[in-house]
C-alpha cells in the first residue's frame, strides 16, 4: 500500500503543470523555455488553459497593485498541493521598480514563494533549474511555502 | 508647412518656430484658441493627434499641455503648447476628442494622471491607474506618494472592494429574459496577457467592449524622473521588452539633443543594427501569437527556434538575452568585437533557410485565410482619424515609416521602401508582420555589409568609437524624438531643467494604446471568436499599453 | 460471468482503455512536438514514455474541487458518465476476428447511437459547472455536435447500404480492396465529421483555448478531470475504431489478420488527425456551421446516392 501511495507522491512531482498568468515581462522567457530550444517538455512542465487543473503557479515579475487580487485568486482557485515559483528579481523586492509607486515590491511576503529563479529576466535554463528545484522539494515531502504562511490569508481578494 | 504657419499667425502666438525638418513649434497664448486651431489643422489636413502630454512645472505655478499634431501623408508636424493654470479646480480646457478621435485614452490618461479636465470629453473616466489613486492625481509633483504608499493594506482593500462592486452590479441592468451577459475576457485567460476586456455580448454576439487597461502599469514615466540620466534606461527598456532597443534609441536621441552631442557614425550603424534585430525578434512574437490566437502553436514553436538565434547575437554583444540595456547618450554601451558578426550570420543563415517553408505552410494558409480576410477591417480614413501607427496603419495601405519620414541614426543612409498591404483586415496586418520581418532581415544585412567595410577600410574602430562623453548635468531644455518601433510609433517628450541630473518629464507616447482603444470600434457586432484574433492582429503589448 | 467482468474490466473495458489513454496522450504529445521541431517528453522512461502516466497519476490523486453554487451530484456525475459512455462502444466492435463482446445485427446502429450521446453528457459537464466560459463551451459541443453527427451518421450508413447488413462483423467479412475503393468518398466524410465529434482543429470550437478559456473543461480539476481525459480518450478509441471497422476492414491485413492490422489502422487515422492539427488553425462557428450543412451534409447524401449506383452495378455485374 505504502509503495502504491509513493508511487502517486512521485507522479505528482514528476508531472507539473503551469497555470497561465502573466504579471509582468518574465513571461516572455517563459514563452521562450517553451520553445523549440529549451523545451521544458521534456521534463514534463505543460502550460494549463486555467488554474484548476494546475500545480505551480508562476509569479512572473512584477506584480501591480491591480493584478494582486488576480493573481490571489487564481492562487486559490487552484487545487491542492500547489506551488509558486517567483521569476525574476521584480518578484523578489519591485527589482527596477522598486521606487515604482504602483508596483508591490514584496509580493512574495504576500504570496510565499518555494523557488526564486534570479535574473531580470531570467534565462530559460534558469527557470527549468529553479522548476527541478520544486521537484527536489515534493520528492522531499515539504509542503509548499504557502501553504504554511503569508499575508494572503489574511487579505480579502 | 508655410500654410500651416499662416493658419497659426491668425491666433495669438507666442512663438511659432521650425523644429528639426519636420516639425513646427508653436505656443498659443491663451487657452480659448484651441478649439478654433485645431479645426483649421484638421481642415488643413493635420488629422492624427499622437498624443497629449501635460507637464507639470510646480515652482511658476502652470500645467502646459503639449499636443502633437501628424498629418501622416505630407508628413508636416505640429508641436502646439497651451499653458493652463495649475490649481486643480482651473485647470481645464476644450477636449479636441469630438475633432480628433485619437485622442480620446491619451486625454483621459491626461486626466488621470495629472487631473487636467478635458470639457465636452465624451467619457473622462480614470485609465491605467488602480482605484486606490482615486480622486488624486499620481504624477503631480506636490502628491505625496510616500504617505500614499504606507496604507498599503487599506490601498489594496480600496481595490478589491472596488472590483468586488464591479462584478456584483455588472449584471444588474441586464433584461433577465435575454441571454445577455458580461464576460470578463482577462487577466487570467490564456490568450489576453495583463488585461482585462469586459464584454457584454448577448450569447456569441459581441454588443460592446470596454478594455480594462493597467495591470501592468509600473508608472515609468514618473519612474524615470527618480533616476538618472544613464539609469533611466532601464525604465525606457522596459517599456516592452519585446522591442526594447528602439526605445531606448529613442530616449537617448533626446537626451543627445538637449546635451548637443553628435555621436559617432559607428555608433549610429550599430543603433539601426540592434534595432533591428530587437524589431525581428519582436515579429517573431508577433507573428507567432497571431496564430497562437487561432489555436495553432506551430507557427510560434518554429519562430521561437529562430528567435533564439538573433538573441545569441544580443546576448554575445550585451550578455543578456533580452534586458540588454546597450543603447545608452551618447552612442552604444559596448564595443563590437567582429567575431560576433559570425553570431548574426549564423542567425540570418538560420532564417533564409526558414522563411520558405513559414511563407508556404502559414501565410499562404487557407484557412487562416478564409478567417482573417475580412474581419477587424481598418480603412485608411480610420488609420487618419484615429492615429495608428506602424504595422496597423501600413496594413491599410499608409504610406508613414518613422525610419523615412524622419530618418534617425542611420537609417537615411540605407536603401528603405514602405512595405503596405491594401485592405486592412486582420490577414492583411499578419502578412504586413511577415513582409516587415523580411525587411528587416535585408536591412540588417546591409547595415552588417556598411560596418564590415568601413572597419576594413579602417574608417571605424569598433572597439573605441562606441561612445560620446555625455554630461551628466544637462541645461534646461526640452526635445522630442520619434522612432519607428516594431508596433507603430513611439514619441518621446523629454523636458530637464537647469543643471539636471535627472528627467524632469519624460512622456513616452506608446503605439498600443491607440491600437487598443480601437478595440470596441472593431469588435462590435462580431463574435466571441473574433475576439482573439482581432486582438492578436492589432500586435498589442501590454507593456507600453500601461507604461 | 468471468468473461463479462474480463471484457467489462479488462478487454477492451477500462485497462484497455486506460493503457490506450496513456499511450495514445503520449504519441500524441511526441508526433505533436516533431512537428513543433521540439522533443516532448523525454526524461521519464525511455522517450519520456512514462511521463502520460505520471500525468494522469497525478490527475488522479489531485484534490477534486467542487466550485460553489453548482449540484454537486451533476458536477462529479457527469465525467463518470461520459467515462462510461464512451468506453461502451468498444463493447460492439469485432477487434478480432470473432472477437466481439456484444455480438448485434445492429452493431453500427449502437455505435453510432452510443458516439452521438458523447456529446450531449459533456454539454451537461458545461452546464453543471455554473461558469460562463463552461456554459459557452457546452452550447458550441451541442451546436457542433448536432450539424457534425448528420454527415457522421449519413456516412457511416454507407457501408451498410452497401453490404445491406448492420452487423459489424458481417461489414468487416465482406470488405475487400474493391468495396475499400468504392467507401473511399464515404470515409472521407466519416473522417472530417470525426474531427468535428472529437473537437480536434480545425473544428475545435467548444474548448478553444483562446476564446472560452477551456470550454466545459474550465472548471473541472484532480479526479474528474482525470475522468474527462479518459473520457476523451476513449471517445479517440471508438471513433477511430468504428472507422477502421466500417471502411478499412479492422482486423484484415496484408497476410494475415490479427489485431495488429486494427492497430495499425487507428495509429494512421490518429497521425493523419495530429498532422491537421498542427497545421489547421480554428475556425468560427458560424464557418462550422455553414461548412456542416452547406457542403457536408449535401456531399454526404450524394456519397449515398454513390454507394446506391455502385452497389447495383456491384451486382449485375456479379
Amino acid at each position: 500500500m505504502i509503495k502504491i501511495l509513493d508511487f502517486f507522491d512521485y507522479a505528482k512531482s514528476e508531472s507539473l503543470w503551469m497555470a497561465h498568468l502573466c504579471t509582468g515581462c518574465c513571461s516572455l522567457e517563459m514563452a521562450a523555455t517553451m520553445g523549440p530550444r529549451y523545451d521544458w517538455e521534456r521534463y514534463g512542465y505543460l502550460p494549463t488553459p486555467t488554474p484548476r487543473q494546475a500545480d505551480v503557479l508562476m509569479i512572473t515579475g512584477l506584480v501591480s497593485k491591480k493584478i494582486l487580487p488576480a493573481l490571489l485568486r487564481t492562487y486559490a482557485q487552484m487545487p491542492e498541493p500547489k506551488y509558486i515559483v517567483a521569476l525574476g528579481a521584480c518578484s523578489f523586492d519591485g527589482g527596477p521598480y522598486n521606487e515604482s509607486l504602483s508596483v508591490i515590491k514584496n509580493p512574495t511576503e504576500i504570496l510565499p514563494a518555494d523557488v526564486f529563479v534570479a535574473g531580470c529576466p531570467p534565462k530559460p535554463e534558469a527557470i527549468i533549474a529553479g522548476l527541478e528545484e520544486i521537484k527536489k522539494k515534493i520528492k522531499a515531502g515539504i509542503p509548499s511555502a504557502a501553504s504554511q504562511g503569508g499575508l494572503w490569508k489574511e487579505m480579502e481578494f | 508647412m508655410n500654410k500651416i504657419r499662416n493658419i497659426l499667425e491668425d491666433f495669438d502666438c507666442e512663438y511659432i518656430e521650425n523644429y528639426k525638418r519636420v516639425w513646427l513649434k508653436t505656443k498659443l497664448s491663451s487657452k480659448d484658441d484651441l478649439l478654433n486651431v485645431a479645426q483649421k489643422l484638421k481642415i488643413e489636413g493635420l488629422s492624427s493627434l499622437s498624443t497629449v502630454s501635460p507637464t507639470d512645472f510646480l515652482e511658476e505655478n502652470i500645467m502646459e499641455i503639449n499636443y502633437f499634431f501628424e498629418d501622416l501623408d505630407t508628413k508636416r508636424n505640429l508641436w502646439l503648447k497651451v499653458d493652463l493654470p495649475r490649481d486643480e479646480k482651473l485647470c481645464e480646457i476644450e477636449s479636441l476628442t469630438p475633432l480628433f478621435p485619437s485622442a480620446n485614452w491619451h486625454e483621459r490618461e491626461a486626466f488621470s494622471m495629472f487631473g487636467v479636465r478635458f470639457l465636452n470629453h465624451p467619457d473622462l473616466r480614470d485609465i491605467i491607474k488602480s482605484k486606490d489613486f482615486e480622486g488624486v492625481y499620481p504624477f503631480r509633483l506636490d502628491f505625496d506618494w510616500e504617505t500614499h504608499e504606507k496604507d498599503i493594506v487599506n490601498n489594496m482593500n480600496k481595490i478589491v472592494s472596488s472590483f468586488k462592486k464591479e462584478q456584483e452590479e455588472n449584471e444588474v441592468d441586464l433584461d433577465t429574459d435575454s441571454s445577455e451577459t458580461i464576460l470578463n475576457w482577462g487577466p487570467t485567460h490564456p490568450a489576453s496577457g495583463p488585461i482585462r476586456l469586459r464584454v457584454h455580448c448577448d450569447g456569441e454576439d459581441i454588443i460592446n467592449i470596454d478594455p480594462d487597461i493597467g495591470y501592468v502599469w509600473r508608472a515609468l514615466e514618473h519612474l524615470v524622473t527618480k533616476k538618472d540620466f544613464i539609469g533611466a534606461i532601464v525604465s525606457v527598456e522596459r517599456l516592452c521588452f519585446m522591442d526594447n532597443i528602439n526605445s531606448m534609441v529613442g530616449y537617448a536621441m533626446a537626451v543627445e539633443e538637449i546635451a548637443g552631442v553628435e555621436i559617432t557614425p559607428f555608433a549610429k550603424w550599430m543603433r539601426v543594427l540592434l534595432g533591428e534585430v530587437a524589431r525581428i525578434s519582436s515579429h517573431f512574437m508577433g507573428l507567432g501569437g497571431f496564430f497562437n490566437n487561432m489555436g495553432l502553436h506551430t507557427l510560434a514553436m518554429w519562430n521561437m527556434d529562430t528567435r533564439e538565434f538573433f538573441l545569441d547575437f544580443l546576448e554575445s554583444y550585451s550578455g543578456a538575452r533580452i534586458a540588454t540595456a546597450s543603447v545608452e547618450p551618447g552612442g552604444v554601451r559596448y564595443g563590437l568585437d567582429m567575431t560576433m558578426f559570425d553570431e548574426l550570420q549564423k542567425a540570418l543563415d538560420k532564417f533564409d533557410t526558414t522563411i520558405d517553408e513559414v511563407e508556404a505552410i502559414f501565410v499562404n494558409n487557407p484557412t487562416m485565410k478564409l478567417r482573417a480576410n475580412n474581419v477587424g477591417v481598418l480603412s485608411a480614413d480610420e488609420i487618419y482619424k484615429y492615429g495608428l501607427s506602424g504595422i496597423v496603419a501600413r496594413a491599410s495601405g499608409v504610406k508613414t515609416d518613422i525610419r523615412i519620414d524622419e530618418p534617425y541614426a542611420a537609417y537615411d543612409e540605407l536603401d528603405l521602401k514602405y512595405i503596405t498591404q491594401e485592405n486592412g483586415s486582420a490577414k492583411d496586418r499578419f502578412v504586413m508582420i511577415f513582409e516587415e520581418l523580411k525587411h528587416s532581415v535585408d536591412i540588417i544585412k546591409q547595415a552588417k555589409a556598411h560596418i564590415q567595410k568601413a572597419v576594413d577600410n579602417k574608417e571605424m574602430d569598433p572597439t573605441k568609437d562606441h561612445l560620446v562623453k555625455v554630461p551628466k548635468k544637462l541645461p534646461k531644455g526640452e526635445a522630442i524624438s520619434r522612432v519607428e518601433w516594431a508596433r507603430g510609433e513611439v514619441l518621446m517628450h523629454l523636458v530637464t531643467q537647469e543643471k539636471a541630473t535627472s528627467p524632469y518629464r519624460l512622456k513616452m507616447r506608446a503605439p498600443s494604446f491607440n491600437h487598443t482603444m480601437m478595440l470596441n470600434h472593431l469588435l462590435k457586432g462580431q463574435t466571441l471568436s473574433d475576439i482573439p484574433l482581432i486582438f492578436g492582429s492589432l500586435y498589442v503589448c501590454q507593456g507600453d499599453l500601461d507604461r | 460471468m468471468s468473461d463479462i467482468f474480463f471484457s467489462a474490466f479488462i478487454f477492451p473495458g477500462l485497462l484497455y482503455a486506460l493503457v490506450w489513454t496513456v499511450g495514445l496522450y503520449w504519441f500524441f504529445r511526441k508526433f505533436m512536438a516533431a512537428l513543433h521541431k521540439r522533443v516532448g517528453p523525454s526524461f521519464n522512461g525511455i522517450a519520456g514514455s512514462y511521463q502520460t502516466l505520471f500525468d494522469l497519476s497525478k490527475l488522479l490523486t489531485k484534490e477534486s474541487i467542487t466550485p460553489v453554487g453548482v449540484n454537486p451530484y451533476l458536477f462529479s456525475m457527469m465525467p463518470l458518465l461520459a467515462l462510461i459512455f464512451a468506453i461502451l462502444p468498444s463493447a460492439f466492435i469485432p477487434w478480432m476476428d470473432g472477437f466481439v463482446v456484444i455480438d448485434t445485427k445492429f452493431g453500427l446502429l449502437a455505435l453510432v447511437v452510443l458516439i452521438g450521446i458523447e456529446p450531449f453528457l459533456l454539454f451537461l459537464t458545461g452546464f453543471g459547472s455554473n461558469n460562463k466560459y463552461s456554459f459557452l463551451g457546452g452550447i458550441r459541443i451541442l451546436t457542433q455536435s448536432i450539424s457534425m453527427e448528420t454527415t457522421f451518421l449519413l456516412a457511416a450508413l454507407s457501408p451498410a447500404v452497401l453490404f445491406s447488413t448492420m452487423h459489424l462483423g458481417t461489414i468487416v467479412e465482406q470488405s475487400s480492396w474493391l468495396s475499400l475503393l468504392i467507401l473511399f468518398p464515404g470515409f472521407i466524410l466519416y473522417f472530417i465529421s470525426l474531427l468535428g465529434l472529437l473537437e480536434q482543429p480545425p473544428f475545435n470550437i467548444p474548448d478553444a483555448e483562446q476564446e472560452i478559456v477551456n470550454g466545459f473543461y474550465t472548471e473541472y480539476s484532480g479526479t474528474n478531470y482525470f475522468l474527462l481525459q479518459v473520457a476523451k480518450f476513449a471517445e479517440f478509441m471508438a471513433i477511430f475504431a468504428g472507422a477502421s471497422t466500417l471502411f478499412l476492414g479492422a482486423y484484415k491485413g496484408l497476410f494475415f489478420d490479427s489485431y495488429f492490422f486494427f492497430f495499425t489502422k487507428m495509429l494512421l487515422i490518429a497521425i493523419v488527425m495530429m498532422t491537421i492539427r498542427a497545421a489547421t488553425p480554428r475556425i468560427t462557428l458560424k464557418q462550422m456551421l455553414i461548412f456542416s450543412w452547406k457542403y457536408m451534409v449535401p456531399l454526404a447524401l450524394l456519397n449515398l446516392a454513390w454507394v446506391f449506383f455502385a452497389k447495383s452495378i456491384w451486382f449485375m455485374g456479379l
